[in-house]
């Protein structure tokens, strides 16, 4: 070790040779400020910022280049708000020990904050300005820019106690307690927090006492107009007599009760009951009567429907002489088309038996001329793929004649079923077609149907 | 019992950025080693 005043070598001793230095005391200085360092960053590490504050301070008035101490500092001073304080720490820090990393670090952090210093600078000048205000008696003034200063730096542990000693001051100890509540978890071991925590205690203990024992003098209340005071004692005999009267009111219901549900309520179902089977007998002859009343009114429906249809049939004799005599005089003149239609509408069986005579021997002259519309009829169906309607008409036309316009007929009828999805049936009528026609259009392609069990062609394929 | 007027000495105010460098300018910033170099350098002085 060199000497701090030669600077020559002293080794371990105590005392330098070469100019007389007391060695040892300055050691024991350097540790001492070492000592209060540790102890200040203990406190730090607890929140106990102004007692970290103050060791630290301690340390450097020991050794002034204790700059990991100085360093610290700064970063307690940053903590409770004094930015400006801190600054000038690592500032000093810096200037007494050129190769510091930690302050190079927290300066680079506050010159890389835009905004950090003019911010800082309004909250300080905020904040002086509240002192000025309290000064001179605005204490609301103060207040309103000692709430924004806390709303901008939450940490500014001074502003925080200006307030709460206004609300002291104000009386407003509820408030006080929630702002020294926040000071003290910022800095837990501030000697004036502590101070106010304990005297807005007091204050808030003081009010509660003196509110328990107003109320436990004299209770009063509102009696109509009247205010009604009276001691405690008094109003609780008065209490007793009220639950007493309360409990017998209690127990009358409780009886009521039991009473209604033990005797009333088993003769209220009997009734009920009793009223219930009148209902049901009523109801029954009811019925009856009304199953009796049914039946002669159906026997009547079928008589008139009797009636009805000898009406009908006499009415549809008469109709169908006239419907057969035009079909007749239409066949004469020679218009096939319009005797098919009367004819159609001639029922053969009211017919006397030379009118059956005649309606034959008419019905098998036109009956290529009906089947030619039932086909025509079918075809028009088909084109629109109404393939229902058309099923009906080609159908007529098969039961008639299975082998009209050589299978054409039964060849759309299969392919109409094919299109509503009546497979088998359409299956029967392509076999029926290759049976009866085997070597024309129809026949062919019934057999490609057939072959290829493809019943899911176009039509306009099986057309062509 | 606080008074209001005497905690209100306790508030200072605080230093603004601006004046910052003049803070440490004004800072003395003497220590117990340099006390001990001093009195070293006057017991050299008087032998």
């Amino acid at each position: 070790m060199q000497c701090f005043f030669c600077g020559a070598d002293v080794g371990d001793s105590h005392v330098c040779y070469n100019c007389g230095a007391d060695i040892l005391l300055y050691k024991q200085i350097i540790y001492t400020s070492f000592v209060f360092y540790n102890q200040g960053l203990e406190k730090a590490r607890v929140s106990d910022l102004s007692g970290a504050i103050d060791a630290l301070k301690t340390a450097l008035q020991y050794y002034k280049y204790n700059t990991r101490a100085r360093n610290l500092l700064g970063l307690c001073y940053y903590q409770v708000g004094e930015l400006v304080l801190a600054l000038n720490e690592w500032v000093l820090s810096k200037n007494l020990q050129e190769n510091n990393p930690d302050a190079d670090r927290y300066l680079a952090d506050i010159e890389n904050t835009p905004g950090l210093l003019s911010k800082t600078n309004s909250i300080i000048k905020k904040y002086n300005q509240a002192i000025e205000y309290c000064k001179s008696g605005s204490k609301d003034l103060a207040k309103i820019q000692l709430k924004k200063v806390i709303n901008q730096n939450g940490n500014f542990v001074k502003a925080q106690q200006l307030l709460a000693l206004l609300y002291i001051d104000e009386k407003k100890y509820f408030d006080a307690r929630k702002v020294l509540s926040q000071a003290a978890s910022i800095d837990a071991n501030n000697t004036l927090t502590i101070k106010y925590i304990h005297e807005v205690k007091a204050a808030l203990k003081d009010k509660n006492t003196g509110r328990r024992k107003k109320k436990n003098d004299t209770v009063s209340f509102a009696d109509g107009n009247d205010t009604v005071i009276m001691s405690e004692k008094s109003f609780r005999s008065m209490l007793d007599n009220t639950r007493a009267s309360f409990v017998n009111i209690l127990l009358g219901i409780i009886v009521g009760l039991l009473i209604c549900f033990f005797l009333v309520v088993p003769t209220v179902k009997d009734n009920m009951k009793d009223g219930n089977t009148d209902t049901i007998l009523a109801l029954n002859e009811a019925l009856a009567e009304s199953n009796s009343k049914n039946e002669g009114l159906q026997s009547e429906i079928d008589e008139l429907k009797e009636s009805l249809s000898a009406y009908d049939d006499k009415q549809d004799v008469e109709t169908s002489y006239d419907n057969l005599f035009a079909a007749q005089n239409y066949y004469s003149t020679g218009d096939n088309e319009a005797a098919s239609e009367y004819i159609q509408l001639v029922t053969k069986d009211v017919l006397g038996e030379q009118g059956q005579q005649a309606y034959d021997n008419l019905y098998s002259l036109l009956s290529p001329t009906i089947l030619q519309g039932y086909y025509d009829d079918g075809n028009s169906f088909y084109g629109e793929e109404n393939y229902e309607s058309a099923i009906i008409n080609f159908k007529t036309v098969v039961d008639t004649d299975e082998s009209y316009d050589s299978g054409a007929a039964l060849f759309l009828l299969g392919d109409c079923y094919r299109l509503t999805d009546q497979t088998d049936l359409a299956l029967e009528c392509f076999n029926k077609v290759v049976e009866l026609f085997p070597n024309n259009k129809w026949g062919r392609q019934a057999k490609v149907y057939i072959a290829a069990d493809d019943t899911e062609l176009d039509a306009k394929v099986v057309g062509e | 019992m606080i008074d209001f007027e005497e905690e209100l000495k306790r508030f200072e105010p605080a230093i603004e950025v601006e004046q910052a460098e003049a803070d440490i300018k004004a800072r003395d910033l003497t220590d117990l080693t340099d006390l001990l170099f001093n009195m070293t350098a006057q017991n050299n002085g008087t032998k």
